[in-house]
């Protein structure tokens, strides 16, 4: 899994550097993570599954054995932490 | 299935179970204790109640129908009021299926013959004299407390409540759902 946070102070990581295998170029800098990238494994798992199933919460529901209200606030709190990120 | 998983089927199982299905259950379960209330002589007249009381299956489905409509329309306008969008369905479901522990104490009602109330003036000492009877009170409270733990999962979980919001909210609810409850039944019945 791709690392973001910073195992030190906690904040968040950047991209300094992106290489290509084919020739070796590398292009470094300082890129932000894209915000889905800043999410947990567990959120991105999630988003995933929410997509795949065509945003039918219970299609998401059944296939998770779930209920539905339980995986309502798991969507609820992935929103939450997607606001977050924006602000 | 580990202890864990097991051990939330007891207190929270509306992480798995909501809407229409935990409808039906919870519904069954308010039929039966009314059915075995009316012949176990156990009336559950209020949101949290449960008394020894001379009865009939008219009487003990009328007081569960009231108990249950008032905690399901107080703790719906309480979710209104503090939640987020949620389907009605999933509360009533969840909240009705909270009081199935008490279809223990109608059970227990068979196992125990409450003294009646001229014995308990003259000597309230009788209440703790009579084993059967001071069981079947020992027991009403974790099942009071276990029904309340599940009323208070039911809430969380079917309005998507958290921290502070969740917790006074659900104890207010709980107080104006036995208030209005009990204010239904001594003008109705």
């Amino acid at each position: 899994m791709l690392p973001t946070i910073c195992p030190s102070c906690h904040e968040q990581l950047n991209v300094t550097c992106l290489k290509c295998d084919h020739c070796g170029t590398e292009v470094k800098g300082s890129f932000e993570l894209p915000l889905l990238a800043r999410l947990s494994d567990a959120d991105q798992q999630f988003i995933l599954r929410f997509v795949k199933s065509s945003g039918s919460l219970k299609e998401m529901a059944a296939q998770l054995k779930l209920s539905y209200p339980t995986v309502r606030n798991l969507l609820n709190d992935v929103i939450q932490k997607i606001d977050a990120y924006e602000r | 299935m580990n202890a864990e998983k097991s051990f939330e089927w007891i207190y929270n199982p509306f992480t798995r179970l909501a809407g229409w299905t935990a409808l039906g259950l919870g519904l069954l379960a308010a039929l039966l204790m009314a059915g075995f209330g009316a012949y176990s002589q156990v009336v559950f007249d209020g949101v949290i109640d449960v008394h020894f009381q001379s009865t009939d299956l008219v009487n003990t489905l009328s007081l569960v129908g009231i108990s249950l409509a008032s905690l399901i329309v107080v703790f719906w306008l309480a979710g209104l009021i503090v939640a987020k969008p949620f389907r009605f369905i999933d509360l009533a479901g969840t909240l009705t299926l909270a009081k199935a522990p008490f279809l223990i104490m109608a059970l227990t009602g068979f196992l125990a013959t409450p003294p009646d109330m001229e014995s308990i003036l003259n000597n309230p000492m009788v209440i703790v004299q009579d084993p059967g009877f001071l069981g079947v009170l020992i027991l009403s409270l974790p099942v009071m407390v276990w029904s309340i733990v599940l009323m208070h999962n039911a809430y969380k979980v079917s309005c998507g409540l958290k921290g502070s919001t969740l917790t006074i909210s659900f104890i207010i609810a709980l107080f104006v759902a036995e208030a209005v409850s009990k204010l239904l039944i001594y003008n109705i019945l």
